[in-house]
């Protein structure tokens, strides 16, 4: 009798150490050394992840980790640090984790969140975001992105630095302040918002959404927006100057430079607007269905 | 604090990508070029004097710059080795296309800032500067326009210090007696 | 001669202020890719790591609708494209019409398809039930309504291309609809994989 409670009590800490118990809700912290510019992997089943960059070579791991967790994986190896969350039942039960994860500033950061809404800020290497339900809220220092999730929204902010962007949501809608360099972005019924420094190419479609674009281009830019059903409000001006050529089938064409549209036909629907701009050195292509088009060269 | 740490990400970006070009990404390299485009077309259309050629010797100095790659050192600037491409392509051509003018002795240039008595309409200087002999205009473009030494600009044509300061004597008396103004 | 031009009449006091910049008129790059292409060994992309080749797994299905789409747009004309690929596809794969000299129409397009693509696409509408089934159900939701919404546009778009055959601006709207599908139906496929255990 004595020997098992002495095994039970030093068996204790043991138990206090681990990283997860079923019972009840609990926090998790590590930190291990890793890379400056290493890769940085993040997967989260249910919750929330938080990414910062910091100037330690260090990743520093704190989650709070509802009941359903079974614990979260930790490893640094060879460059590459892998956070992984796993979870004991299945997310209906409610296994959530809110991850705050700090990595070095020029890490290349990966996450992927099924149920999960995503935070970067402070991450000047490459990004890769994937949610399947949730936001995304990344902050981007000039390398390249490519951010995804299939139902919620994506709020960017750039610095005006440029870089080649990939961002889509299927039903969200997608905000992008200070882009500059090259960007596709797409969702099907969400609305496209872009505010871009210095565009180079620029190729914005939504379904049935509305493309809100407003910003400068670079000389030789080339800016390529469509919907369906949407509207188009574009109010782009570039060095150099760009030609435009705008259609829609059934929708209004209005611009600021007092041109007129014509009909595409005598006899059925369909405008088209097409001049240049200054040089005429870039080049702008909106599409539409049945929306509206306005475009502008100045704000 | 913001704008500092955009500089340094900004140098940071370029490193990152040129490893990368390096590593076979030619995204990242078409990235460089586009930073780049317009500092190598300036120079090459100013060595050839004809827009196809410049066009021509600019794709030619980035396909080089590709497979040289490997030799290039970060810490150097990028814009200053593709220059030195950018001259040789140019070079190379006009040595294809015809004899080659014969060097001025050497003489010691002394420092200019290359200001004018009056200023003068951009074209009219370009127009000036364009009918200039080649060597006096090559020593003229790199080292007035785009700020190299005595020493780096004739290390890029591959002449004697002193022959490039001979040429640049010589591009100054030209300009003064096509402009009828003094060149400083 | 040709030279830099500058036509604002702007005056300067230094050859130092001349522009060092100067914009092609074109974009090289183009051509200059091109070449690198033809480079050996030096122009293989190692792209940027594990998550560029776990975002790229299924990519191939957008590659084989684009290789349908492509086909489709032949005949739309190749300035309405973006990109350069349409107009080294020959003009033969464009189009089924048996009847000589008649303009394809709508109907047309929609049996101008890759067969890749199209057993690719059938393969994901039959399993999407079961794809969505493992989804969240907020996500479910809203990826029902988006495929209900690009439905719609493949609708209304077909339905108005009836009136107007020969339309260009709708022919490439619903090019650019049908990838939009395959890329949600790519994306639902994914997701369901995330879904079930990462």
């Amino acid at each position: 009798m004595r020997i098992a409670l002495s095994l039970t009590l030093a068996l204790l800490p043991l138990l206090a150490a681990t990283t997860a118990s079923a019972s009840s809700d609990k926090t998790f912290d590590q930190q291990v050394p890793a890379q400056p510019r290493g890769v940085v992997e993040i997967s989260n089943v249910s919750g929330s992840i938080q990414v910062s960059g910091w100037e330690r070579n260090d990743v520093s791991v704190h989650a709070e980790l509802d009941a359903g967790v079974e614990r979260v994986d930790v490893s640094s190896d060879g460059g590459r640090t892998t956070i992984k969350v796993i979870v004991a039942h299945s997310s209906s039960d409610g296994g959530e984790a809110r991850l705050q994860v700090k990595i070095p500033k020029d890490s290349e950061l990966n996450v992927s969140a099924v149920n999960a809404d995503l935070t970067s800020s402070g991450v000047l290497g490459v990004q890769h975001l994937s949610a399947v339900s949730g936001n995304i809220t990344a902050e981007l220092g000039g390398a390249d992105g490519e951010l995804k999730t299939v139902s919620g929204d994506l709020r960017l902010k750039a610095h005006g630095l440029p870089a080649r962007l990939h961002v889509s949501t299927v039903s969200g809608d997608v905000y992008l302040e200070h882009g500059a360099g090259d960007l596709e972005a797409s969702t099907v019924n969400g609305t496209l918002i872009l505010s871009l420094d210095g565009a180079r190419s620029v190729r914005a479609r939504t379904t049935a959404g509305d493309v809100r674009f407003e910003g400068k281009l670079t000389r030789g830019a080339t800016l390529e927006a469509s919907t369906v059903s949407g509207d188009l409000n574009v109010r782009a001006s570039a060095e150099g100057g760009y030609a435009y050529e705008v259609s829609s089938f059934s929708g209004d064409i209005t611009d600021c430079f007092n041109a007129s549209p014509e009909r595409v036909s005598k006899y059925g629907p369909g405008s088209r607007l097409e001049g240049t701009r200054g040089e005429g050195a870039g080049h702008l292509r909106l599409k539409t269905m049945s929306g509206d088009v306005q475009l502008c060269d100045r704000p | 604090m913001v704008h500092a740490q955009a500089e340094e990400t900004r140098v940071d970006w370029e490193s990152a990508l040129v490893q990368r070009a390096r590593g076979g990404d030619r995204r990242a390299f078409e990235r460089l070029y586009r930073e780049h485009v317009g500092r190598v077309y300036g120079l090459c259309l100013r060595m050839t004097r004809d827009a196809q050629l410049a066009e021509d010797c600019t794709q030619d100095t980035f396909i080089n710059a590709w497979r040289a790659l490997g030799k290039f050192e970060t810490r150097s600037s990028l814009s200053t080795w593709l220059h030195r491409i950018a001259v040789n392509v140019s070079l190379a051509r006009r040595r294809k296309s015809g004899p080659v003018e014969p060097l001025p002795a050497e003489e010691q240039e002394t420092a200019a800032e290359w200001t004018l008595e009056t200023p003068v309409e951009v074209q009219e200087l370009e127009n000036a500067i364009g009918a200039l002999p080649e060597g006096a205009r090559d020593a003229l473009v790199l080292h007035a326009l785009y700020g190299y030494s005595h020493g780096e600009a004739a290390r890029m044509l591959g002449i004697a210090e002193g022959t490039c300061k001979a040429q640049l004597h010589r591009a100054r008396r030209l300009l003064r007696e096509r402009l009828g103004m003094e060149v400083n | 001669m040709t030279g830099p031009t500058d036509t604002n009449g702007r005056t300067v006091a230094s050859l130092r202020e001349l522009p060092q910049s100067i914009e092609p008129a074109r974009d090289l790059w183009p051509g200059i890719e091109s070449q690198l292409t033809a480079l050996p060994a030096q122009d293989s992309a190692q792209g940027a790591g594990p998550g560029y080749r776990r975002a790229l797994r299924l990519r191939w299905l957008a590659a084989a609708a684009m290789l349908s789409c492509l086909a489709v747009g032949i005949w739309i004309g190749r300035s309405l494209l973006p990109g350069a690929a349409v107009g080294h596809l020959p003009p033969s794969t464009a189009s089924r019409s048996t009847v000589p000299g008649l303009a394809p129409t709508a109907l047309d397009a929609a049996y101008v398809s890759d067969p890749r693509y199209e057993r690719q696409r059938r393969a994901l509408v039959r399993a999407l039930q079961e794809r969505l089934a493992v989804l969240p159900p907020p996500a479910r939701a809203k990826v029902t309504a988006s495929l209900a919404a690009i439905e719609k546009a493949k609708k209304d778009l077909e339905g108005a291309l009836g009136q107007d055959p020969g339309n260009a601006l709708l022919q490439e709207l619903l090019i650019n609809t049908y990838q939009d599908e395959m890329r949600v139906l790519t994306d639902v496929h994914e997701a369901s994989d995330s879904g079930r255990g990462i």
